[in-house]
């Protein structure tokens, strides 16, 4: 939907069919939707966790310095360490 | 014909959401299409329909400008359903389609006569989807000189929520009302 949504079609649709009812093809449809807009904006907005990884409330200039210069998972972050 | 069938409108009983689609014909975004789609989600369909509305008809930011920005992005989005809608409200208020038109592709050029907020505005939605590498410090603080902080959440929030939306629509393949 996001990448290439001319690939999301009618073969496509019941390729989703063999797997999930119509009414839960909607109900991922619009979490994709809603997903795909908001994080575009929070990315934006750059901002960082509320916590260390260890589970400290951090401000968000020392929550930039611990997650890096570009938003990361926290998996990342622990990955990193 | 949608890739799924939209529900019948009688098959849709809850009261909240038979309210939220009559408001929303009244306005003419969206028309019962969306939401008749929407329904077969129940727990989903009636938050989804109050923000679409809300976050489109209320709030702090003129209706006119989010009408033009609404439909700058799903032009964007080649979503022909909710490109092809208007709201009655917006009309009301003297939005013509001509200044639609100038709006999506013709903002910058001074000789349309948008202010340098509405300016601003439309620069958001046009580069959210796509370059939002643009939506910058810079970018935020030129919006800061026309907008208040809670203005922009309001737009952020508009641009990101309708955007998704039609992009849901698009993939179900949906098409303007006859």
């Amino acid at each position: 939907m996001s990448v290439n949504p001319d690939a999301v079609d009618a073969v496509f649709f019941n390729e989703l069919r063999r797997h999930y009812s119509d009414d839960e093809i909607v109900e991922l449809g619009v979490f994709i939707g809603f997903n795909l807009g908001y994080h575009t904006f929070f990315g934006t907005l750059k901002f960082y966790p509320m916590f260390s990884p260890d589970g400290r409330l951090v401000s968000q200039a020392e929550s930039e310095k611990l997650y890096g210069a570009a938003p990361v998972s926290l998996g990342k972050a622990e990955a990193a360490e | 014909m949608t890739h799924i069938a939209p529900l019948p409108k009688d098959a849709i009983v809850d009261p909240e959401l038979r309210g939220l689609i009559a408001e929303a014909e009244t306005l003419g975004v969206p028309d019962d299409l969306f939401p008749r789609i929407l329904a077969r989600a129940p727990e989903q369909a009636v938050p989804l329909m109050r923000a679409l509305i809300m976050s489109h008809a209320q709030g702090n930011v003129d209706h006119g400008l989010k009408e033009i920005m609404r439909i700058l992005l799903a032009r964007f989005a080649n979503d022909k359903y909710f490109a092809s809608l208007r709201s009655a409200k917006a009309r009301a208020m003297g939005l013509t389609e001509q200044r639609i038109d100038d709006g999506c592709f013709a903002y910058e050029d001074d000789a349309k006569g948008f202010s340098a907020a509405e300016k601003c505005a439309l620069r958001y939605a046009d580069l959210m989807f796509l370059d939002a590498g643009q939506l910058d410090k810079p970018f935020y603080d030129e919006m800061k000189k026309h907008w208040s902080e809670a203005q922009i959440m309001e737009l952020g929030a508009f641009i990101a929520f309708h955007y998704g939306m039609q992009m849901f629509m698009r993939s179900l393949g949906a098409v303007p009302p006859a």
